[in-house]
């Protein structure tokens, strides 16, 4: 029994670590010395919490390191940390890191640098890896609420600034929607098959003592309520003034926080407890597949601000990832359908970041140099964050050698394993059409005239070369990446 | 075969759905949500029918008691005239419409396709204490331990979060 | 006594009418009550599946006591962001909190 108890600890050991470390960092905030001029105004800007939030982080990132090659099942199968969640975890807590780094400097800057900031980061880095762990839906749903809350608070952490305000109700009211339609659709497969246990799914579905339409209609609600957390279309509409009027660090840990968790779950629920029904399923998804990265990319075409930009980017990459889960239930593609997503999200990551670093360094107060003008002359006045910013753009694209070449590689791979030739097709297409307009951001910054200031931070500047380096070289080595994500394997303990 | 609990049941589904249209369609807020308590009501009735007594009271005492009150506090604070200023419904409002009428016609196609549709329910073993099950599985480690922890673990996110968000900053207060 | 699809569809019809105050309503606080509507009809849904399908494993009951926190955490974090948007803006209708286009 007790042994029992330390297993299923044991399994979510670095989400407790997390959390824990969280809760005590908020009371430490409190009693840290604070800077003068900032606590005027209520701030808390002492530069120890990002500090203390970002050795959180490695310690539990250390503990999952020491586990990979170690499954563990928790909670009456429950939990599970398997390959495919440490590989998660790991991109989350790096992703956390990065974050850390891009916001110290331009929280302060704009004022609102405050440690609550990174204990709700922390929390909301809690959920995301409990997502990826989840084998219960009833997990799934709230470890969704936990990355959410907090997420729908940064979001509006910039009040009073009325735009943040605006992204944070617009987040908040459709995340709130979105999550009554997954536990709606959750409720529903219980309800056909009895349990909320992936396991138990799968073997009631087995025994074929199920009901096909229910479980059908409550997959469709949960690709609904998880569609909207991961921005594909129909399901997107908050993503553009969401991820313009949050603050740029914000939105950059939103949009590869929630999609690479959202993910997870989708890759985690699907492959596991629904691989039977892909007959059904695969059409719904083939379509939403196209129509995220049509509508996606085409949309993009007509920003001029390049928050919206890079919202519009995400969901069409929202696109390139579900088309890896389009042949998800077919015989023997499903390892490689996981482990092309894993590679494409690690490629998001990365690039996102890199042109997240960018903006955030050319970003004013007041919301000003986030047009696609106050770019024009960074190639000859800060030739080191054009090189960051063109490397993001051509991974964007997919041209080699970056990472996100050798993700689009590996995916339309995927699609074309599973014969969906029209579908790789379309990828193909909307990426020539998007190569329009990220080169765009390229022609503006090299060959226009204009005078842009861009900020001098450090962490922000190691953060931007950082991940730029990562995607280029990465690229050229990414056998070792694409190793570790083909043994994230999903399989039933 | 018509049973007291089946008129009881239709007469409370009637009156619940019925007070959960006035809310999605009452011009005044506070009377919106006066309807949304009746509705709560309601469905705390169906959980008492459905011999689930102890989220009877858990709906009453949390839903009623404390979300809906703290929806009343929120018109209150935000409403000068609890009265909208032109129309309550946005131009979507036919979209609105349409979608709904076709999730709950997709809704009730699966439901009734289904051949667990005229399933009774079978008498509750007379030893058998929901309310003590309910307990041990909220703290039992091969239960439902994980989900309670980490609901309060939600509940303390969303506090920070709300304190986060309300917190009035003036620049003269320290 | 009562079949099981009569609380289904009384749960599928509660869930609809939420989401058309969710969808068509303007004042966000009208938006929150429809959403708590759809979070009802949920629970009204695991209760009956609960007591119809499985009496013997109280894993519906705790499903629904979870949708209850979560519900009680959404609403404190929606209001709080309400109130906020309404010191300064005088308004909490949705359509016009448009700085930005939708």
């Amino acid at each position: 029994m007790i042994g029992d108890i330390m297993t299923s600890l044991w399994a979510i050991l670095p989400v407790i670590v997390l959390a824990l470390w969280a809760c005590v960092l908020l009371l430490v905030d409190l009693w840290l010395p604070k800077d003068q001029q900032g606590s005027q105004q209520g701030e808390s800007n002492s530069p120890i919490t990002p500090l203390l939030a970002a050795l959180g982080m490695l310690t539990s990132a250390a503990i999952v390191i020491a586990r990979i090659g170690q499954p563990t099942m928790g909670f009456g199968g429950m939990m599970m940390a398997d390959g495919f969640s440490h590989f998660i975890c790991l991109l989350l807590l790096a992703s956390g890191l990065v974050t850390i780094g891009l916001s110290h400097d331009y929280m302060k800057r704009l004022g609102i640098a405050r440690g609550e900031y990174y204990v709700l980061l922390m929390f909301s880095l809690s959920g995301m890896m409990l997502m990826s762990m989840s084998a219960d839906l009833i997990m799934v749903f709230l470890s969704l609420e936990l990355l959410s809350i907090p997420l729908y608070v940064m979001a509006g952490i910039a009040t009073p600034r009325p735009s943040s305000e605006e992204a944070a109700l617009k987040y908040f009211l459709l995340g709130a929607f979105a999550s009554g339609f997954l536990v709606y659709g959750i409720g529903l497969v219980f309800g056909a098959t009895g349990s909320t246990s992936l396991q138990q799914i799968v073997a009631v579905v087995q025994s074929g003592n199920y009901n096909l339409a229910l479980i059908l209609g409550g997959a469709a609600l949960i690709i609904t309520g998880l569609g909207f957390k991961v921005a594909i279309v129909p399901f997107h509409m908050w993503t553009p003034d969401a991820y313009q009027g949050a603050p740029s660090a914000v939105t950059a840990f939103m949009s590869v926080g929630a999609k690479t968790a959202g993910f997870a779950a989708l890759l985690r629920v699907f492959v596991l407890a629904f691989p039977a029904f892909s007959a059904d399923i695969t059409p719904v998804l083939w379509g939403l597949a196209a129509l995220t990265m049509v509508l996606g990319n085409f949309a993009a075409i007509a920003q001029r601000n390049i928050k919206r930009l890079l919202a519009y980017s995400s969901i069409a990459h929202a696109g390139y990832i579900m088309m890896a889960l389009v042949p998800y239930g077919q015989d023997g593609l499903s390892a490689d359908s996981v482990a092309s997503a894993l590679f494409y999200l690690v490629a998001y990551a990365f690039t996102n970041f890199a042109a997240w670093a960018v903006v955030i360094a050319l970003e004013q107060a007041g919301e000003k140099g986030l047009e696609l003008q106050d770019y024009a002359g960074l190639g000859r006045k800060h030739p080191a964050l054009a090189a960051v910013m063109a490397v993001a753009m051509l991974s964007f694209t997919g041209v080699p050698p970056t990472l996100g070449f050798v993700g689009k590689f590996y995916l339309f791979r995927t699609v074309l394993e599973g014969g969906h030739v029209g579908l790789a097709l379309i990828g193909v297409l909307t990426s020539l059409v998007s190569a329009f307009y990220y080169l765009r951001v390229i022609v503006v910054m090299y060959m226009q005239e204009g005078e842009p200031e861009a900020r001098r931070e450090p962490w922000l500047q190691a953060m931007a070369y950082g991940s730029a380096i990562g995607v280029v070289a990465l690229s050229i080595f990414s056998a070792p990446l694409l190793f570790l994500a083909s043994q994230a394997v999903l399989k039933l303990f | 075969m018509i049973t007291v609990s089946l008129i009881i049941f239709l007469i409370v589904a009637v009156i619940t759905l019925g007070s959960a249209l006035m809310v999605v369609t009452a011009r005044n807020l506070v009377h919106a949500a006066l309807w949304l308590v009746v509705a709560l009501f309601g469905v705390a009735i169906l959980f008492g029918l459905l011999q689930a007594g102890f989220l009877a009271v858990v709906q009453v005492v949390i839903y009623i008691g404390a979300i809906v009150i703290l929806i009343i506090f929120a018109i209150m604070l935000t409403q000068r005239n609890a009265l909208e200023i032109g129309s309550r419904f946005n131009e979507n409002w036919g979209w609105a419409l349409g979608i709904s009428a076709l999730v709950f016609a997709a809704l009730v196609w699966a439901i009734v396709s289904w051949p667990g549709f005229h399933v009774q329910a079978q008498p509750l073993d007379a030893r058998f204490d929901s309310v003590a099950e309910l307990g041990k599985a909220l703290v039992a480690s091969n239960g439902y331990a994980l989900p309670f922890e980490l609901a309060s673990v939600l509940l303390l996110a969303a506090l920070i979060g709300a304190i986060v968000i309300a917190w009035e900053r003036k620049p003269e207060e320290r | 006594m009562i079949p099981l699809s009569f609380y289904l569809i009384f749960a599928a019809g509660l869930f609809s009418v939420g989401l058309f105050g969710v969808l068509a309503r303007k004042n966000a606080i009208a938006i929150l009550m429809g959403i708590e509507l759809m979070l009802n009809a949920v629970n009204v849904n695991l209760v009956a599946f609960w007591r119809y399908r499985m009496p013997e494993m109280i894993s519906g009951q705790v499903f629904a006591v979870i949708v209850f926190a979560v519900a009680a955490a959404e609403v404190a974090v929606g209001l709080a962001l309400f109130i906020s948007i309404y010191r300064r803006r005088g308004t909490i209708a949705a359509d016009q909190i448009d700085l930005m286009k939708w």
